[in-house]
């Protein structure tokens, strides 16, 4: 059964029509605005400034995504996603940094492209090997094996190991230029809005891809799966093979999030990816609501504009109390902290709730049910 | 030759044979019947809907069915009932209708009476019904059932599943390829086609005998008036034993062509409709009443913002509508207010009640109150009274498009005359008139008189060429002054009210008029929640004095514009609600006047004398079958000014 409100007159004959994204002209016209919107009106309207929070908004969805499928979707909650986003950040540096290219390939802008895709499958694969708990601990065990993977990966092997590779110390520098895209001129990726449209390109591929995979017997043996795992497997589900497959898709997910972030940053180190920020894309999803791609999308990008206002608000302060600046880090946690805190007691479901209400009110017009 | 909708229906035509040209014309390409099953509306084309009736029709000859041979059908409307009905008639059979919640008695009364050899029943419940009779009704060979849940362990040799059938008849049709066309081939239009029990509101069921002709010219006639498409939805969710479903689903339906949906189940017709959202409908009042109600209902528990967009869309949709009555010029400032109502509240409305698409909405088989006609128009739906009867195989009279008044039933349709009598009986002459009644010569005497169907209806024709239709002659009420009045005018009006659910007006020859009142166990029980009131049960929450309030404000409205005389000074509560099951009412929940008046005397002297409570002492049955003793005050109360 579809979920959406369809209005009157509109019905299936087959199950086809009955998964189809787009069933009304109503929503089709909603989708065609908000093309227009994504890449037109924005990158027209917007400054250098208001790209680049458009492209951490990008950055946060496409981490937030694996997040959300692993703990909203197959109810494997874990906290060490961050390690996967470096795992996909660092194949694709030493890649386009180190691997010996044929020449064609670089003129080609091969090398990036291919990159991506290298360090999406080797955080896959990384990630299904710290999802390999999950065939028999599950929940606060879970949430201890993906904190290691955090440690091992992020702190241990990238920080001791692989940053020392090519003798540079810490962080490999990756100058305006580096990174190049097809064989054109412009390909050269070196300004906010080109990296704003490489971003808005995967960020839809990703989305469509996730939202396909949830809609097909995958999808729902992941819900199964959440919902109670004993009676999945009585259903004749394999429940390793789909939590592994979950692992998967999140890593490669969270690696395809690093490569692309690699072009917004002048230099990498394993720094940027923090224990943090695994924990910040739980917080994500919980704002946004648990078990919703809206609330992917949503809770992205309500935590980067808060944030963003936040500093926006401090930073006027600062000339009196210059403290502040050195503690705005802080405030950002202790903000965190406490948005985590109002949503769980306010609105346990999130935004994706909101605006499903929001929605309803209207379809139900002019009653309320 | 292929059929079209403009040809005229020749005495040659019958139903099986615009069956078999119309399924031929649309073939595979064409949905002929949608079922909603697992969540989608599962198309059957006219190529598999013909198939489905050929192997029906020949396993029932293999059977051992013969010419004019009765095949009942009972159960939920469905694609199966219909395949079974058509099946019958193309196998020369005759096709009767039984309502699916008939009980015991009813059923084995119209089996018994119909001479039925085989009954095709949906599952498990109508295959119990007809085990536990089939030994009152010696000709009945054959029970069909095509629904297997909880049909494992049945080994009745009478039984016979739709699917053995349908291979006995693919088997026939290897012996004799051509059996089909020929059986098909062999009818004349004035055979009888169907055998229809009229509900009754008096004595037992009459069975009228209708023909290919009659059925069929009556679809010709109403689609003369009100031309449907072949691309039309039509939802066919009420029972198949009421003749304003067979004149949509099959004289209609298969000479125009448009798709029939068959709903989920009874409980899921109102969303299944939305769904849908047909272009045709057909309705008794309950229905578009039922409608009325969710609407009042809802209405009251939104939020204030939404009660005043309503309250404004539809002053305006009533000051239009009521333009539009009195066919006068609707100014252009009235227009765009009306463009306005529509966008802010009408358009949601009607897709809430699925009557986005509905080109023309048909209500009859009963009185409908002018309040609920009114209600429809100020939305912007071309709501039609209908007058018609089994006896014309349908309807005989119809509103045209912009000629609509709420107190009249329209003028007759193409090839039908309708006159009174000097007793102001209502009488119809047309092809569709019916052949007589089964067994029972007595009854057709009375009925049909050179031609003329008398009907029983009081009635006359207004200004306009109008025909008003009273009520039932026997129901009129002769007022204290001697003046004739119609007690359906003013039940209708109380059922306006959303806490009314069925009212009884009494006052035949009696001092003053009063009124039973059945209340809407659920409105006024949401009603009780938001006052706080406590109660446990129906005849509990019906006697609360808050309840009596409220049920006097709404007799109050009713009882507005009319003549002193024709007020309701006294009602009581029932302690429970009219039911078919009870024959307080007909299948098509016709109040039954003379029974009520009976099983009641208790109340009804009551309300003529200076008590102010009336003590019941009765027992009534569930429809579980637990009877309970009820022991019960109810108070009387006089309408305050």
């Amino acid at each position: 059964m579809s979920t959406t409100f369809l209005p009157c007159g509109v019905y299936h004959e087959n199950y086809k029509q009955d998964h189809a994204w787009w069933q009304t002209k109503f929503i089709k016209s909603k989708m065609f605005l908000l093309f227009i919107t994504l890449f037109f009106i924005i990158p027209w309207m917007s400054d250098s400034y208001s790209l680049s929070i458009c492209n951490q908004i990008g950055y946060t969805i496409l981490g937030a995504l694996g997040v959300q499928l692993l703990i909203g979707f197959c109810g494997q909650v874990t906290l060490g996603h961050a390690a996967f986003l470096a795992v996909g950040a660092y194949v694709s540096t030493l890649l386009v940094l180190e691997f010996p290219w044929p020449a064609v390939f670089i003129e080609l802008g091969l090398a990036y492209p291919i990159s991506i895709f290298i360090a999406a499958i080797t955080a896959g694969l990384w990630s299904v090997l710290f999802g390999l708990p999950s065939a028999r601990v599950k929940g606060f065990y879970l949430i201890l094996t993906t904190m290691a993977a955090q440690f091992i990966t992020v702190d241990f092997i990238i920080t001791q190991y692989v940053s020392q590779i090519g003798g540079r110390g810490q962080a490999f520098s990756l100058p305006l230029g580096t990174i190049k895209v097809g064989p054109w001129a412009w390909g050269v990726i070196d300004s906010d809005i080109k990296i704003y449209y490489m971003m808005i390109v995967l960020t839809i591929i990703c989305v469509v891809g996730v939202v396909n995979l949830l809609r097909s017997r995958v999808g729902r043996a992941w819900v199964a799966i959440r919902d109670n795992d004993i009676s999945a497997e009585v259903m004749g589900i394999d429940i390793i093979k789909y939590k592994l497959l979950a692992f998967f898709v999140a890593g490669f997910i969270g690696g395809i999030a690093g490569a692309v972030w690699i072009s917004n940053l002048a230099a990498i180190s394993p720094e940027h990816f923090p224990w943090f920020w695994s924990l910040w894309l739980v917080g994500v999803i919980l704002i946004g609501g648990v078990g919703s791609i809206h609330g992917t999308i949503f809770g992205s990008i309500f935590m980067v504009v808060v944030m963003e206002l936040l500093q926006m608000a401090v930073m006027p302060l600062a000339d009196t109390y210059p403290k502040l600046l050195m503690d705005f880090l802080f405030i950002k946690e202790a903000a965190f902290g406490l948005a985590i805190c109002a949503f769980l007691i306010f609105e346990p479901n999130g935004l994706a709730y909101r605006w499903w209400q929001a929605k309803n009110y209207f379809n139900l017009w002019p009653f309320s049910y | 030759m292929a059929f079209s909708p403009t040809d005229k229906i020749s005495k040659d035509l019958t139903i099986p044979k615009l069956f078999y040209s119309q399924a031929k014309k649309y073939g595979k390409e064409r949905v002929a019947m949608r079922e909603k099953e697992y969540g989608i509306w599962r198309p059957i084309t006219w190529n598999d809907y013909f198939e489905n009736v050929k192997y029906i029709a020949l396993g029932l000859i293999s059977l051992g069915l013969e010419e004019g041979d009765k095949v009942a059908m009972i159960g939920d409307n469905r694609p199966e009932g219909l395949w079974a009905e058509m099946g019958a008639l193309c196998a020369r059979g005759v096709g009767v209708w039984l309502f699916q919640d008939s009980l015991l008695d009813e059923v084995k009364y119209i089996l018994d009476h119909s001479d039925t050899k085989f009954l095709v029943g949906e599952g498990q419940e109508e295959v119990d019904k007809a085990l536990s009779i089939i030994h009152e009704c010696p000709k009945l060979k054959k029970i069909i059932w095509d629904d297997p849940k909880g049909m494992r362990n049945y080994d009745q040799d009478c039984l016979i599943s739709l699917k053995e059938v349908m291979r006995l008849g693919r088997e026939l049709e290897k012996e004799k390829p051509n059996l089909f066309e020929e059986l098909i081939n062999k009818g004349q239009g004035d055979e009888v086609a169907l055998l229809f029990y009229t509900s009754g509101t008096t004595a037992l069921p009459k069975g009228a005998l209708l023909s290919h002709y009659n059925m069929l010219t009556m679809g010709k006639n109403l689609m003369t008036v009100d031309p449907c498409k072949d691309t039309d939805d039509y939802v066919s969710y009420l029972p198949f034993a009421w003749i304003g479903e067979q004149m949509m689903s099959i004289s209609c339906g298969l000479q125009i062509g448009y798709t029939l949906n068959f709903p989920e189940s009874t409980e899921t017709s109102q969303e299944n409709i939305r769904e849908i959202g047909p272009h045709v409908m057909f309705a008794p009042p309950r229905m578009y009443e039922q409608m009325t109600r969710t609407v009042q209902v809802k209405y009251l528990d939104s939020v204030w913002i939404k009660r005043k967009s309503y309250e404004i869309a539809s002053y305006i949709g009533y000051h239009v509508a009521d333009l539009k009555f009195a066919k006068k010029h609707i100014p252009f400032y009235w227009r765009i207010l009306e463009g306005f109502a529509y966008l802010l509240v009408q358009k949601k409305l009607k897709d809430n009640l699925g009557l986005t698409r509905v080109r023309n909405a048909y209500t009859g088989g009963a009185a409908m109150g002018p309040d609920h006609f009114r209600f429809f128009h100020s939305l912007g739906v071309n709501l039609k009274q209908i007058y018609g009867q089994t006896e014309v195989a349908g309807i005989s009279v119809v509103h045209r498009n912009g000629d609509i008044k709420f107190d009249t039933v329209g003028s007759p349709i193409p090839e039908t005359e309708v006159k009174i009598t000097e007793e102001g009986e209502i009488i119809t002459k047309s092809p569709s008139v019916f052949l007589g009644y089964y067994k029972n010569p007595e009854a057709t005497e009375k009925t049909l008189k050179d031609g003329w169907l008398y009907s029983g209806d009081k009635g006359f024709i207004d200004e306009d060429a109008h025909l008003v239709v009273f009520d039932r002659t026997k129901d009129v009420m002769t007022l204290r002054d001697g003046k004739p009045f119609a007690p359906q005018y003013l039940e209708t009006r109380l059922k306006f009210s959303p806490y009314v659910k069925d009212s009884w007006v009494i006052g035949d020859n009696k001092d003053y008029i009063t009124a039973v009142i059945c209340i809407d166990y659920s409105v006024v029980g949401n009603w009780a929640d938001t006052k706080k009131l406590t109660y446990t049960s129906y005849p509990e929450l019906a006697q609360k004095q808050e309840v009596y309030d409220l049920v006097e404000e709404q007799i109050r409205k009713a009882n507005k514009d009319l003549p002193e005389l024709a007020k309701v000074i006294k009602f009581i509560n029932l302690y429970k609600e009219l039911d078919a099951d009870d024959d307080e009412l007909t299948r098509t929940r016709k109040l039954r006047r003379a029974f009520v008046e009976k099983r009641y005397q208790e109340i009804v002297s009551a309300l003529y004398s200076d008590a102010d409570v009336v003590h019941i002492d009765t027992t009534i049955k569930y429809e579980d079958g637990r009877k309970v003793h009820i022991k019960n005050d109810l108070q009387i109360r006089k309408v305050g000014n």
